[in-house]
């Protein structure tokens, strides 16, 4: 569809393209031929037709006299050669069909016009010496005349030359008008019998007879000339030439004519295609016009459900979000119930075994017997002395009284003790209520405490556990100054790694269980200084894939276990500004968790202070 | 063909009808024209052009050498030296009035003063220079530099230096001549001698060739019409033959150019080869050669006298 589509309107492309193109051309065709040129031409030809007719007339002219000059033909001559000039250059440059006739023509055209200019030239001349003689030759004939006149005293026999020179003069005159070759040879005939009579004349005489009769030789001579030259100028086929080029040029203007109004119908026809294509393409236009709008509208309207849902799945969100809060505070609430139980657990260990001591040790009291010395002494109240004397068993009484005594006050010595433990632990309850309650871990009671102490209590929180279990503990902290901690959370710690330590024992069978806690400085410098303190065990060890996850809330390994105690541990190292660290070699290999916090002695503390 | 004869002697039927009424119609001679419309700039150049002698080969002659004011624009000598030292072979004609002939040199080879121009400057008599030699020495003078290319679009060429140089020919007129006041009306300009010279002039026949403004100039004419001219020549020249050195016409031979008689008083000596060194000299000739005709010594004297006339306002700040 979509590729159809493109097919078709680069067709549409492609025509329009080639439309354009024959456009071009035609228009370019339309404009080489311009009438311009043609219509120059005509009219030069016009101008020059006139010209040479003109140069005729000025011709005739000259040789009727009508002008004394030849100036005007000069002008003529050299507008006409000018304008010859124009034409062949004009006709040169044309390079059409007709271009080698019509180069052909106008230089045919040129050459008789330089021709015809020759003639003119030779016109010239022969006409002003054929003008002169005819102008002097009645003079000439006078002069003759009055020089036999003046002989006539002399010789009769002259007298008719004067005759025969007026009938030379005559035939001359009407020789001239219409001249032909018999009245040509009668007169010559004449002017030499004329000329053979001369030695009857005077020298004058003579003298005026030789200017005469060559005078009468001048026009006998030029008369046929000039009438020659005139027929040979108006033979010149300039006008021919003129018309013929007249007829090309129409000719060719028909032809060019014609092909415009071809050129015209193609332009029309093209146009008319290209109109037609443009109407296509709008119609075209206002149909996926009309499409785009029907589409966007739909648009519209899908964009305003969708906002409209956006809006209800934002709501649905915003609900769910509020009960995933809920749910997450909840979470974090039985997280915090879970770690106070577990820890205060922990603790009531230690309480139970203290209540279960002062219980056992009430309910083994030797109390009874005191019961039963007094109930023999109140039996004896009448003769006390007496059976205190006499009486066997009031002589051992006294002695009996003073060891129950003395057993009474060791007993309850021992439940002073064991009550003291019970308040302690009561008290770390207290403490771990007051811990969780603060929750964030963020409120810390720093304290200074020793370490040792705090081993100490860790271990009696476990005593009963670890009594049970026969777990053998080392206990190392020398050297190791009193030092401000979160003693609570330091506390917390070791009690979970011991309570741990002392779980993985339990299923161990082949050997006595082992407990190390260690404690060490490390680092050299008093910035970097830290407190390390582990706990290792030789227990069942950690699987090496669960290393990595031992400290993740939830994650145990024990049927009964939360997954709590060491996610809350490491939490709490992290509280402290400190770390823990899990590593063993292994199932069955026995467990490494230490405990680095930084180190802070009072001395140092107190520097700090003052800093 | 036949139909374009018979009317063409049809008009010269009625042409002679009405050629008697028409003969004293006017005069032969016109006057010379007054003004010569040429680009000022174009003349300015021109006049240092024909000045200059570094227009011929060896810098020794320049236009102005052969055609001198003095002597009417034309050379005193018989015939000019060239830059090389050898004489030309036909006595210069004058270059005033020179732009009305019909053709210039005496044959007429040259249909234009520019043609005229650029056949002296590369003949190997008169300058022997080739253009590209003058252009370039043109070309090194800044002034000649900012005037051409002021005056002509493309600068310094061939064409525009000889057109230059005929434009400030072109100017060379000598209008005012006392025969022009005469044509134009004043009586009193010529003397009656004068008059009745050129009554003679016109009534002997020089009309017939020497007419219009030019007084010749607009025609050829055989030298000899009505006797042999070169009879008597012991060496005949090339000069000598005139046009037909040009067409080739066995009628052209001893054809001429027709000269102009304007200010023919100034311009001796006469004819293509000098032969004649005084005006009345020059007019036996003619009378003898030309017209065939004896005339009275006085009729001859009253024709030079009349020729006197037709020197006109010589150009002021010319040559």
């Amino acid at each position: 569809m979509n590729a159809q589509r493109q097919h078709q309107w680069l067709s549409m492309a492609l025509v329009s393209v080639v439309l354009a193109a024959i456009l071009t051309f035609l228009y370019m065709r339309s404009y080489g031929m311009d009438d311009t040129a043609y219509f120059e031409n005509v009219a030069l030809l016009r101008d020059l037709k006139q010209l040479d007719a003109r140069r005729e007339l000025a011709v005739l002219k000259s040789r009727m006299g009508l002008s004394l000059n030849y100036d005007a033909l000069v002008d003529q001559l050299s507008e006409l050669e000018g304008l010859s000039q124009r034409l062949v250059t004009a006709l040169r440059v044309d390079d059409g069909e007709a271009g080698p006739a019509l180069m052909h023509a106008s230089e045919s055209l040129h050459s008789a016009l330089m021709e015809k200019k020759r003639l003119i030239e030779h016109f010239k001349s022969h006409n002003s010496v054929l003008r002169n003689s005819m102008a002097f030759l009645p003079t000439a004939a006078a002069d003759v005349r009055t020089a036999t006149r003046n002989a006539a005293h002399e010789s009769n026999a002259v007298r008719p030359m004067a005759v025969d020179v007026n009938n030379v003069l005559l035939a001359v005159m009407s020789y001239s008008q219409a001249p032909n070759e018999s009245d040509a040879i009668q007169i010559a005939a004449d002017v030499q019998a004329l000329s053979q009579r001369r030695s009857s004349l005077s020298a004058d005489g003579a003298d005026a007879l030789d200017v005469f009769a060559s005078h009468v030789h001048t026009v006998l001579r030029e008369q046929p000339l000039v009438k020659q030259l005139l027929d040979d100028i108006s033979v010149v086929p300039t006008s021919q030439g003129i018309d013929a080029i007249n007829n090309l040029l129409n000719d060719r203007q028909r032809v060019v004519e014609q092909r415009n109004g071809q050129n015209r119908m193609y332009l029309m026809i093209v146009a008319t295609a290209l109109a037609g294509l443009l109407l296509y393409a709008g119609t075209r236009l206002i149909r996926s016009r009309a499409l785009i709008d029907r589409v966007n509208q739909q648009l519209c309207e899908v964009n305003a459900g969708l906002e409209q849902r956006v809006v209800e799945r934002t709501e649905e969100l915003s609900v769910a979000q509020g009960e995933l809060l809920a749910a997450a505070r909840q979470a974090g609430m039985a997280e915090i119930a879970n770690n106070v139980l577990h820890n205060v657990g922990n603790v009531l260990n230690s309480v139970n075994v203290s209540a279960g001591l002062v219980s056992s040790k009430v309910r083994e009291s030797k109390l009874q017997g005191l019961v039963k010395a007094v109930q023999l002494l109140d039996s004896h109240t009448a003769d006390l002395g007496g059976f205190l004397t006499s009486d066997e068993k009031g002589k051992v009484l006294p002695g009996y009284l003073s060891k129950v005594t003395g057993a009474l006050s060791a007993e309850r010595q021992d439940i002073v003790d064991e009550l003291d433990k019970l308040t302690k632990s009561v008290d770390h309850i207290k403490d771990i209520v007051a811990t969780q309650q603060a929750y964030s871990g963020s409120v810390s009671t720093v304290e200074v405490a020793k370490l040792s102490d705090l081993f100490e209590d860790a271990l009696r929180m476990n005593a009963g556990a670890l009594s049970r279990h026969r777990v053998g503990v080392t206990c190392s902290a020398e050297g190791i100054p009193p030092l401000l901690l979160d003693k609570h959370r330091l506390l917390q710690i070791l009690v979970n790694l011991i309570s741990n330590s002392k779980n993985a024992m339990e299923g161990v069978a082949d050997r006595t269980g082992q407990i190390d806690l260690r404690a060490r400085v490390v680092g050299e410098d008093d910035d970097e200084r830290r407190v390390r303190i582990s706990v290792t065990d030789n227990g069942c060890g950690i699987a090496a894939d669960h290393l990595s996850r031992i400290f993740v809330h939830g994650f145990t390994t024990r049927k009964n276990g939360h997954g709590f105690g060491l996610h809350s541990c490491a939490i709490a190292a992290k509280d402290m500004g400190g770390t823990l660290t899990v590593s063993s070699d292994g199932c069955d290999k026995g467990t490494t968790f230490t405990l680095e916090i930084p180190y802070r002695s009072t001395v140092q503390e107190r520097v700090a202070e003052y800093a | 063909m036949r139909t374009t004869r018979a009317t063409f002697h049809l008009l010269v039927a009625v042409v002679a009808l009405h050629a008697g009424g028409a003969l004293a119609m006017d005069e032969p001679i016109k006057p010379l024209p007054i003004t010569s419309n040429q680009d000022p700039a174009r003349v300015k150049i021109g006049q240092a052009l024909f000045h200059d002698a570094r227009l011929s080969a060896n810098g020794s002659v320049s236009c102005a050498s052969c055609h001198d004011a003095k002597h009417g624009g034309a050379d005193s000598r018989a015939h000019s030296v060239g830059f090389g030292g050898k004489s030309t072979a036909v006595n210069a004609p004058t270059v005033f009035n020179a732009a009305l002939n019909f053709a210039q040199f005496w044959n007429g080879r040259a249909a234009s003063l520019e043609a005229q121009v650029d056949a002296v400057v590369q003949n190997p008599v008169e300058m022997g220079s080739a253009w590209a030699d003058v252009l370039k020495k043109l070309a090194a003078d800044a002034n000649y530099a900012a005037e051409f290319s002021r005056a002509y679009p493309d600068g310094i060429t061939k064409a525009n230096v000889q057109n230059a140089i005929a434009s400030y020919e072109r100017t060379l007129i000598t209008p005012n001549s006392r025969f022009d006041r005469f044509l134009r009306g004043d009586e009193a300009a010529l003397s009656d001698t004068e008059k009745k010279g050129y009554a003679k002039f016109k009534q002997y026949g020089c009309i017939a060739c020497h007419q219009g403004a030019n007084v010749g100039g607009n025609m050829y004419q055989r030298f000899g019409v009505m006797a042999d001219y070169f009879e008597h020549r012991s060496a005949m020249t090339e000069a000598d033959m005139g046009r037909f050195v040009v067409t080739g016409d066995e009628n052209d031979k001893h054809v001429f150019k027709v000269p102009s008689l304007r200010n023919v008083a100034l311009t001796a000596p006469y004819f293509h080869d000098a032969s004649a060194s005084t005006l009345s000299q020059a007019v036996d000739v003619m009378f003898r050669y030309q017209l065939g005709r004896v005339a009275p010594a006085e009729d001859k004297a009253a024709i030079v006298q009349f020729l006197g006339t037709l020197t006109g306002d010589l150009p002021k700040d010319s040559l």
